[in-house]
């Protein structure tokens, strides 16, 4: 098998993927950056304003924005953590998904950390930070956390697009000057030759077992920002590795949701096929198990041993959010495991609703954890001011969550258009090792 | 300007320079009446309320406390009877608005059986206190003489030290207001004015008074001497009528510290609402918005289904 | 530029506006007012003394609205006869509160007794009705022993009076109070009479004292028809020094964070950097190879 000329033929594949744009994609992105503009707007009218534009009152000083924090920065992490675990194992299906993974990880990971900033009230005053630091403070174990976290995986993401840059730009023949000298520049005279593809190996490898190692840190330590307070819902012990399941399910939600859409919009079905679908809900599977243990264990002993500020809370929880409550822990935990439990139901589109359902239980199940445990502190509220009493998100909230979503979606094209969402050089490796049989199987072939 | 002068003449000349300059008046908003010596009654500034601009503490020398004090205060619930003194002379001295309060007076039921009491609470100044722990800029601390305060200038506003407070006692200031604009005396922590948009603020144990030997706003304002005031170190509390030994009160009444089981070691004590001197009813002897307040304990659900508030 | 100049003119007929209206609307008849006009004399420990005057009107119906008179010129005199020595003049403050004071060495005129007559005097405007008042008083002179007897801590006063030959006469039946000085107020220890000149009581135990360990003790007679208000004071460390409190170094509250924590960070981020460092060393190797590679190449 000549390396070169299947090389060539995967660039020509995949070259529609990353130069065309279709009419459709043009609207999609024009109504994603809508969106954007939009967060934008109501991000200048929180400056103007000040955070009173915000639900956010005395008691309830963190809203959805700490809870989009959450959320994303557990998204990137479980892709991380899942994406180190395909690299590390070398897991046989990963090709077609690791780079979806590993997008989400980064793009994730810089979105997340927006939502803190929206939460802060001087955003003025953020280089005390670095300024007058004080290492006691979860929130600089988090900062530093995040940032080393990011860091790492900038490098592995990087690391892992190195030989496709290097496939690019041996075949940007007809493709804009710009892009081949981004692509010369980006893939650092990579060769591919044998002792460069070993070192290659070897430090992608490094960096996955550590990228798995720093996604548990980074997520064990946004855990204890909440876990390590007096507050009768969040100090709990078991809360780090509650958060960490936590993630991946949401993790593997998006992902699967995030797969669906591409081989749809993409036509790459012979890529991601149904036997991606099943791994992937059957992972999911496993892990709204144990996320519904952790729940279940959580609350559990909160009502058994009720001590009074937890009975508080549960009150809360059972009358106030009684829906909420429902759909969070019940609907959002079972309808995906008797979605992915029996073997018949296990079709690509039913295994992506159970992910969206997994999804949207588990922001709510996040909602459930910040919102009434601060609407319940140890002194009663006894106040008659109704925004003082309960959060309810207002539209800048609103408008700015979508706008992070928007924004994720819109990176994620953009890094598609950059490098195919496929590792070519995956495909090759495949091949080359000799097991070039089921999965590697390509549209050319096909024909 | 015919008015003006009408009015100065009126006032006397010794009074021109309080009224005519403008800044002054803007300076604090605390006022007194006074009669002049040509019968006419005036108002003019308080001198007293946080004019002492030779005493002014930087925030940097604010972070070491007086020194070889360690500051105690005890509440009296026997004798509260929710005059809102302490809250209302709080606000005026930190120009904090109606419903801004660093002193909160709650009403509290401890179980069904028991009747409930008023319960003044301002920040506990905690020895292990949660809110300085996880501050990431250093921007609440803790001093020597016991005083957990907020130095505005550099609190970034993330707001990690009012979800630890597991006594609400932090306030965040949600939005700017015209009052922040007000210069005309330097900013300290120990005075917490002028407030800052995006920060956080709660009581200070008004050092600033102790400074100069007066007793904090809530203690020596409330009429029932329900607050006690000292420095641990002499053993000595008082609420600007009696002085007593801290050690013998709180022996001798059964002094307790708010849920003590939370590990935050305060620096306010209770004395319980035993023996007490006022029926609790006396409490709602208020404006109707603040009884509101109230609506969720069930002691004033059946007062007021017996129509009596 | 016009507009500036019609918000100025405005804002300051506004301000005037308030300020016309402010002091009219306080203006209140006066004869729902009495005079509260009241004298007094301070002994000071240092052997000087604090005339002080109080001028306040207070609202005949409503007792607590007191209105104090301020910039109110007070005079204040010896008086003996006909005979009027003035001691000195004050203004009264905010609070209306006017005050003099007199070093230990002042000379007063004496009555045959002893007694020294004083006088303050507001000598009345248009509006205000003129006041006076007179107290007299006998030099008393308190002495105050913190002695141990038996090794007993003991609180001993001695007072006396000097008639006009300067003979020592015992105080009797005289009220006073005892007290510790504290930061924000004196505590009251003890209230006794003091009888053929003397008054003595055991110090209560266990007092902490300030931080030397020094209890200063004030012996204070107050409002007393001869001698007016009278304040002793002395100091002797008595105190049971109390372990001062001091915060410790690395706590989770104290600035600095506890060492191991420190360490642990440190080890953290040392390994994770590493790894980078490590990695970007391999990269740049990559990127050599390459370009040796490129090198080669060109030379074919
Ligand atoms: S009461 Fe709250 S704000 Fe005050 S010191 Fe304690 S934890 Fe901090
Ligand atoms: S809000 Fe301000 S004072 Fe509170 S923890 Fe953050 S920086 Fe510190």
């Amino acid at each position: 098998m000549n390396v070169d000329s299947r090389k060539r033929e995967l660039v020509k594949e995949f070259s529609p993927m990353l130069l065309k744009s279709t009419k459709w994609s043009k609207i999609w992105i024009g109504i994603l950056v809508g969106f954007v503009l939009w967060g934008l707007a109501a991000f200048v009218i929180q400056v103007v304003k000040g955070h009173e534009v915000t639900g956010m009152r005395d008691n309830v000083v963190w809203g959805i924005y700490i809870i989009n924090f959450i959320f994303f920065v557990c998204l990137s992490y479980s892709g991380a953590f899942i994406s180190g675990i395909l690299h590390f194992f070398k897991t046989p299906w990963k090709n077609s998904i690791s780079r979806i993974v590993e997008i989400i990880t980064v793009v994730s990971l810089i979105i997340g950390p927006i939502f803190i900033l929206l939460c802060i009230g001087r955003l003025d005053r953020l280089h005390y930070l670095f300024l007058y630091p004080r290492i006691q403070s979860p929130i600089t174990w988090d900062i530093i956390a995040i940032i080393t976290d990011l860091i790492g995986c900038f490098i592995y993401l990087y690391l892992t697009f190195i030989p496709d840059f290097a496939i690019l730009r041996d075949n940007s023949e007809d493709v804009p000057e710009w892009r081949r000298k981004l692509y010369t520049f980006l893939a650092i005279g990579y060769r591919d030759t044998p002792t460069q593809r070993n070192r290659l190996h070897k430090i992608t490898r490094i960096m996955s077992a550590m990228i798995i190692a720093l996604a548990i840190v980074a997520y064990t330590v946004l855990a204890w920002i909440f876990s390590l307070t007096l507050q009768p819902g969040w100090n709990s012990t078991i809360f780090a590795p509650y958060f960490i399941v936590a993630g991946l399910y949401s993790g593997v939600g998006v992902i699967i949701i995030a797969m669906y859409l591409i081989r749809k919009y993409f036509k790459l079905d012979h890529y991601i096929r149904k036997v991606h679908f099943i791994g992937a809900g059957v992972i999911l599977l496993v892990i709204s198990l144990l996320f519904g243990y952790f729940t279940f264990s959580e609350y559990f002993s909160r009502w058994f041993s009720h001590k009074t500020h937890d009975a508080d809370l549960l009150n809360t929880l059972f009358n106030k959010y009684f829906w909420e409550f429902i759909f969070a822990n019940y609907i959002g935990v079972l309808v995906p495991i008797v979605i992915l439990f029996f073997k018949r139901f296990r079709t690509i589109k039913s295994i992506t609703f159970a992910a969206v359902i997994a999804v949207l239980g588990l922001w709510l199940n996040r909602y459930l954890i910040v919102v009434p445990t601060l609407e319940t502190p140890y002194l009663p509220i006894q106040d008659t001011r109704p925004e003082f009493i309960h959060y309810s998100a207002t539209w800048i909230e609103w408008a700015l969550s979508f706008a992070g979503i928007a924004a994720f979606v819109l990176f994620f094209i953009l890094i598609m258009r950059l490098v195919p969402i496929i590792p070519m050089s995956g495909i090759i490796d495949y091949e080359r090792e000799g097991k070039g049989g089921t999965y590697s199987v390509t549209q050319y072939q096909l024909k | 300007m015919g008015l003006l002068s009408g009015a100065t003449t009126v006032a006397g000349a010794t009074l021109l320079a309080n009224l005519a300059s403008e800044e002054e008046l803007q300076a604090s908003g605390e006022k007194i009446r006074v009669l002049t010596p040509d019968g006419k009654m005036v108002e003019v500034d308080a001198e007293s309320i946080n004019n002492y601009p030779e005493a002014h503490i930087t925030p940097a020398e604010s972070r070491k406390g007086i020194p070889d004090r360690k500051f105690v205060m005890v509440i009296d619930l026997a004798k509260c009877k929710n005059a809102r003194n302490c809250v209302e002379s709080c606000q005026k001295a930190h120009n904090l608005d109606y419903n801004e309060e660093f002193m909160k007076v709650q009403l509290i039921q401890d179980h069904e059986e028991a009747e409930p009491y008023w319960f003044p609470k301002p920040c506990y100044h905690c020895d292990e206190p949660p809110c300085v722990t996880v501050c990431p800029t250093g921007a609440t601390f803790k001093r020597d003489d016991g005083i957990v305060l907020i130095d505005n200038d550099r609190c970034i506003g993330c707001k990690f030290c009012i979800t630890s407070c597991p006594y609400s006692a932090r306030q965040f200031n949600w939005s700017h207001k015209p009052k922040f604009d007000d210069t005309s005396q330097p900013y300290s922590p120990e005075t917490s004015i002028p407030g800052t948009e995006g920060t956080v603020m709660k009581c200070d144990f008004c050092p600033d008074m102790l400074r100069q030997g007066k007793l904090p706003y809530c203690a020596s304002s409330c009429p029932m001497g329900v607050i006690y005031f000292g420095d641990k170190n002499e053993d000595m509390v008082t609420n600007g009528e009696e002085t007593v030994r801290f050690s013998e009160l709180i022996n001798d009444r059964g002094g307790y510290r708010h849920l003590e089981h939370l590990g935050t070691k305060p620096n306010v004590y209770y004395l319980p609402a035993v023996n007490r001197q006022f029926p609790l009813e006396r409490g709602f002897d208020v404006e109707e918005d603040i009884i509101e307040r109230y609506k969720d304990v069930p002691f004033v659900q059946d007062l007021k289904s017996q129509g009596k508030i | 530029m016009r507009i500036s100049f019609f918000k100025y003119s405005l804002s300051i007929v506004l301000l005037s506006l308030f300020l016309a209206s402010n002091i009219f609307a306080q203006e209140q008849d006066l004869s729902n007012y009495r005079m509260r006009f009241r004298f007094k004399s301070i002994k000071q420990p240092d052997g000087s003394r604090i005339l002080e005057a109080s001028f306040v009107a207070t609202n005949k119906k409503d007792r607590k609205d007191r209105v104090p008179v301020y910039e109110a010129d007070i005079n204040f005199l010896n008086v003996l006869g006909e005979e009027k020595v003035p001691l000195g003049a004050s203004k009264t403050s905010k609070e209306g509160i006017a005050r003099i004071t007199l070093p230990e060495d002042q000379y007063y005129l004496k009555d045959e007794e002893g007694r020294i007559t004083l006088m303050a005097l507001f000598k009345g405007t248009e509006e205000l009705d003129g006041e006076e008042e007179e107290i007299s008083i006998k030099d008393i002179h308190l002495d105050l022993g913190l002695i141990e007897k038996d090794s007993i801590k003991t609180v001993q006063v001695k007072a006396h009076t000097l008639d006009s030959l300067g003979v020592q006469i015992p105080v009797e039946e005289t009220d006073i109070i005892i007290s510790v000085e504290g930061m924000l107020s004196k505590m009251i220890i003890d209230e006794g009479t003091i009888e053929e000149g003397g008054y003595e009581f055991e110090m209560p135990i266990g007092l902490p004292g300030d931080v030397n360990g020094n209890i200063t003790v004030y012996a204070i007679i107050e409002d007393h028809d001869d001698y007016g208000d009278v304040v002793q004071k002395n100091t002797e460390s008595w105190g049971i020094l109390n372990e001062q409190h001091k915060e410790d170094e690395n706590t989770l509250w104290s600035e600095a964070a506890p060492i191991w924590m420190y360490v642990v960070l440190t080890i953290l981020l040392v390994g994770i950097w590493a790894n980078f460092v490590y990695t970007g060393i391999h990269l740049f190797k990559i990127k050599k190879e390459g370009e040796e590679l490129e090198l080669k190449t060109e030379n074919e």
